[in-house]
C-alpha cells in the first residue's frame, strides 16, 4: 500500500534522518531519565533519554530542558520520536507534567497517523514514562505518593496475554479504556497486542475476553477455530511381510550387500524414506557428482532389491 | 532527479510493443469473439495467437493446454480448487513455506474444509530440501504445489526433482507450479518437465497489463472449472474473453522469448549491484545467497534498521523498491518468506529488495549504488543498535545470529 502519512510526519521524518539542526537525534550521556520501549523483534524499539535543569529545593521542580532519541523503526516511529522530543522541549515540562503528553498529542503534531501506524505514537508515550520513572529513582522522588500510574508497574506484576509481544493483563486493560478501544484490530493497531500468532484473540481471558469485560458483549469479530484434520490414511501392508518386516529387510540389504559395494568405490547411500514398496534414497561421496549415478540406482541397487526382497520394490532417487 | 524503478517483481512497465499490439483490440476490434461475423471470428483467430505464443514460451505441447484467466492469482485458486473437486478422495496436499499467499492462502482454506496440509521448509539459503518432500508423501496425496521461482528472494527450485519424486512415487499426484515470477527470467520448458501437471502465470510481471494471465493444465490432468456460466475456453473458464489483454499476453510472451537470451545482461547488472553494496555497507546479509537465483532479483537485509524507512528514503531519492518488513505489509509481522528462511531478527525487518528487468540500464543501477549506502548510515546513525564512530553494531546490541522467531 502507499505511504498515507501527512505530510507533516514526511518532513519531520526526512528532517530527522539527515540531522537537521533543531532535530533530537541522539542519545545524552549520563542522562537525568533514561527510558527505552520496544525491541528489535517486534519491529520497532526506541532509546529516550532527557536532561533537566534541576531545582535545589525539590525534584518535582526539575525542568526537562534537553530530550534526545535512537529509534528502530519505520517512518512513523522515528517521527513521532522527533515530535515528542520537540513537544516537551517546547513544553518545558517537568518530568511528572510531562506524563501528561499523550499518544495522541503526538499524533496531533505529526498532523494524523495511519490507524495501523498508531502504536507507534503510543511507543513514545511508553519510552517517555520509563524515563520518567528512571528520573524519580535517580532523584529520589516517590510516583506512587504522588498518584502517578506507570506502565512498569502493570507489565511488573500483570499475567502475560499476548506472549508474543509480552503484553501484560493490567495494563491491557487500562490502555483498553484509556485509549477506547473496542475491537481486537483496534487493540493491535494501537498496542500491537494479538497482531502476530493471534493465540490470544479468543483464549480464555484472551483479548476478546477482556474487551467483553470492559464495554459488555462488543460487535467483534469471531474466528471459526480451525478444524483438526482428518485421520491419516495409511498404504496397506504388503501380504507376505509385515510393513515393519519389509522395511527391516530392505535396510539390512541397503547396509550388507548395497553400501559395502558403493563405499569399495569412495561413494555411499543414503536411505531417506520407504513407502509401500518405494525406496527413496540418495547417493552420495564419490557417487552423487557421478553421471552414471541415476543408473547406478535404477540398476545396482534397485535391482538387488528386487532379488533380495521384492520384486514389486521400485527407487527413486531423491 | 533521475527516477529508478526496480520493483519489477511487483509489476513492470507495459512493453511499447505490447501496448501497440493490444490497442485495436480496445478500439476498432473490440466484437465478442463468441460472435458469428467475420469481424468477431478476427478477434477469435488474434486469441488464438496469443495463446499460441504462451504455449511457445512456457514449452506446452499444444496451444489448447493454456485457459487465460483474469492473473495468476485466479489460476492458483483455479488449479488448487479445481484439482481438489475433481478428485474429492484425496485429501492430502503438499506445498512450501515460501509461497505466494496466492497458493498458500488457497492450501490453508483447503485445510480449514478437512484437508491434511504438509509445508515443507526451506533452509537458510531458502533451498529446499527434497527428503522433505519424500518424507511428506501420503498415499491419498493430491497434489504438490512448488513455485519455481520465488517473489522475494529469487530462488529457484529444483521443479524437474519435485514433479520427477512426485511421478515416480504415483502418476496420480498432481504436480502445480506458480511459475509467475520465473516465466520471461529464466527459460520454462514443459516439454522438459514431464511431470508438471499445471502452471500458473501472469501478464504483468512480463511487461504485460495487470488482469491477464493463464493456467497451463496438461491434457488430461483432472481439473473441475473454477467459473462457470459460458462456454468460453472449451468450457474450462466462463467469461467473455479479455481479449485486449490476452492479445497483449501474447506479445509480451513473443517479447520475453527475444529476450531470454540476454538475461545474462540482467545478471550482470544485479550482480554488479550486489557486489557494490556488500562493499560499502557492513552487517549486510544477501537473502537466498548459494542458492540458484533469478537473473533480476536482490534481496538485501541490513541489521539493526527498518525497511519501511528505508523504501522511503529511497522513494525520496526516486528510486522504487519494496520490503518484506512488518511495517509495509499491513501486518505487524515481517515476511513469512524471510522468516522461513530463518534470517536473523536483527536483519529481517530491514530487507530491501531490488527486482530489475530488461529497462533497467547501468545508470540504473549505478543511482541505487551512490544512494543506498548513504541511507542505510543515516538509518543506522539513528538506530540504538549501531555506533556510528565505528560504523559497527553497539558492543550491547542483539547479536546477528539468532533467527527471528
Amino acid at each position: 500500500m502507499a505511504w498515507e502519512y501527512s505530510e507533516k510526519t514526511k518532513q519531520i521524518f526526512m528532517d530527522a534522518v539527515h540531522g537537521k539542526p533543531g532535530t533530537h537525534m541522539g542519545e545524552i550521556e549520563n542522562a537525568d531519565g533514561f527510558g527505552e520501549h520496544g525491541s528489535i523483534v517486534c519491529g520497532d524499539a526506541l532509546r529516550f533519554t532527557f536532561r533537566v535543569a534541576k531545582d535545589p529545593a525539590d525534584p518535582l521542580g526539575d525542568v526537562i530542558t534537553e530530550a534526545r532519541y535512537l529509534t528502530f523503526g519505520c517512518t512513523s516511529a522515528i517521527a513521532a520520536s522527533e515530535a515528542l522530543c520537540a513537544i516537551i522541549e517546547h513544553g518545558r515540562y517537568t518530568p511528572v507534567q510531562a506524563l501528561k503528553i499523550t499518544n495522541r498529542d503526538i499524533v496531533d503534531f505529526l498532523g494524523g497517523l495511519p490507524s495501523q501506524k498508531i502504536h507507534c505514537s503510543v511507543m513514545g508515550a511508553e519510552a517517555l514514562e520509563a524515563a520518567v520513572f528512571n528520573w524519580s529513582v535517580k532523584r529520589g522522588v516517590n510516583l506512587d505518593a504522588l498518584g502517578v500510574r506507570l506502565r512498569m508497574k502493570d507489565e511488573d506484576e500483570g499475567r502475560i496475554v499476548c506472549k508474543c509481544f509480552t503484553i501484560t493483563e493490567p495494563y491491557l486493560r487500562r490502555r483498553i479504556r484509556e485509549l477506547n478501544l473496542r475491537t481486537i484490530p483496534e487493540i493491535t493497531a494501537a498496542l500491537k497486542a494479538g497482531g502476530a500468532c493471534a493465540s490470544c484473540h479468543h483464549a480464555p481471558g484472551g483479548l476478546q475476553d477482556l474487551l467483553d469485560e470492559t464495554w459488555g458483549r462488543a460487535d467483534t469479530v469471531v474466528k471459526d477455530a480451525p478444524r483438526p484434520p482428518d485421520p491419516v490414511a495409511t498404504a496397506p501392508a504388503p501380504a507376505d511381510l509385515s510393513p515393519f518386516q519389509f522395511m527391516r529387510r530392505v535396510e539390512q540389504v541397503i547396509e550388507g550387500a548395497i553400501r559395502p559395494l558403493l563405499q569399495a568405490d569412495g561413494g555411499d547411500l543414503e536411505l531417506v524414506d520407504i513407502k509401500d514398496r518405494i525406496v527413496y534414497c540418495r547417493l552420495a561421496g564419490a557417487c552423487a557428482g557421478c553421471a552414471g549415478a541415476q543408473m547406478t540406482l535404477k540398476m545396482m541397487v534397485e535391482r538387488t532389491l528386487k532379488e533380495q526382497v521384492d520384486e514389486r520394490i521400485r527407487v527413486v532417487a531423491v | 532527479m533521475r527516477r529508478v524503478y526496480a520493483d519489477n517483481n511487483a509489476t513492470t512497465a507495459i512493453a511499447p510493443e505490447v501496448l501497440e499490439a493490444m490497442l485495436p483490440f480496445l478500439r476498432e476490434r473490440f466484437h465478442n469473439p463468441s460472435s458469428l461475423y467475420a469481424a468477431a471470428g478476427d478477434v477469435t483467430r488474434a486469441i488464438e495467437h496469443a495463446r499460441a505464443a504462451v504455449a511457445a514460451l512456457v514449452g506446452a505441447a499444444m496451444p489448447g493446454e493454456l485457459t487465460f484467466t483474469s492473473g495468476a492469482t485466479e489460476a492458483n485458486n483455479a488449479a488448487l480448487r479445481g484439482a481438489a473437486r475433481a478428485r474429492p478422495t484425496r485429501r492430502h496436499i503438499v506445498t512450501t513455506a515460501v509461497e505466494h499467499p496466492a497458493v498458500l492462502e488457497v492450501c490453508r482454506d483447503l485445510e480449514r474444509e478437512g484437508y491434511d496440509l504438509a509445508v515443507l521448509p526451506v533452509d537458510r539459503g531458502g533451498r529446499l530440501d527434497l527428503r522433505d518432500l519424500v518424507r511428506a508423501l501420503r498415499p491419498d496425496t493430491l497434489l504438490v504445489s512448488v513455485m519455481l521461482a520465488n517473489n522475494e528472494t529469487g530462488v529457484i527450485f529444483p521443479l524437474a526433482d519435485v514433479a520427477r519424486i512426485a511421478r515416480e512415487t504415483s502418476p496420480d499426484i498432481l504436480v502445480h507450479t506458480d511459475a509467475t515470477q520465473a516465466l520471461g527470467k529464466i527459460p520454462v520448458d514443459l516439454a522438459s518437465l514431464p511431470g508438471v501437471d499445471m502452471l500458473s502465470l501472469s501478464g504483468h510481471k512480463l511487461h504485460a497489463p495487470k488482469g491477464v494471465g493463464a493456467l497451463y493444465a496438461r491434457r488430461g490432468a483432472a481439473v473441475r472449472p473454477l467459473l462457470i456460466g459460458g462456454h468460453q475456453e472449451n468450457g474450462r473458464r466462463a467469461g467473455t474473453e479479455n481479449a485486449a489483454s490476452i492479445v497483449a499476453l501474447g506479445r509480451a510472451c513473443e517479447l520475453a522469448r527475444d529476450h531470454l537470451p540476454h538475461a545474462a545482461d540482467v545478471a550482470a547488472r544485479r550482480d554488479r549491484l550486489e557486489t557494490a553494496l556488500r562493499t560499502a555497507i557492513p552487517c549486510l546479509e544477501i537473502n537466498g545467497e548459494g542458492a540458484p537465483r533469478l537473473p533480476n532479483t536482490l534481496n538485501l537485509a541490513c541489521h539493526y534498521i527498518e525497511g519501511e524507512s528505508i523504501l522511503n528514503e529511497l522513494d525520496s531519492a526516486g528510486i522504487c523498491a519494496s520490503s518484506g518488513s512488518a511495517c509495509t505489509s499491513g501486518s505487524l509481522e515481517p515476511s513469512h518468506v524471510l522468516r522461513a528462511m530463518h534470517v536473523p531478527f536483527t536483519a529481517v525487518h530491514g530487507s530491501v529488495r531490488f527486482s530489475l528487468s530488461r529497462y533497467t540500464d547501468d545508470a540504473d543501477v549505478d543511482r541505487i549504488a551512490s544512494v543506498f549506502p548513504g541511507i542505510v548510515r543515516a538509518l543506522r546513525r539513528i538506530s540504538p543498535y549501531w555506533d556510528s564512530a565505528k560504523d559497527a553494531p553497539r558492543p550491547d546490541a542483539p547479536s546477528m545470529t539468532a533467527a527471528a522467531p
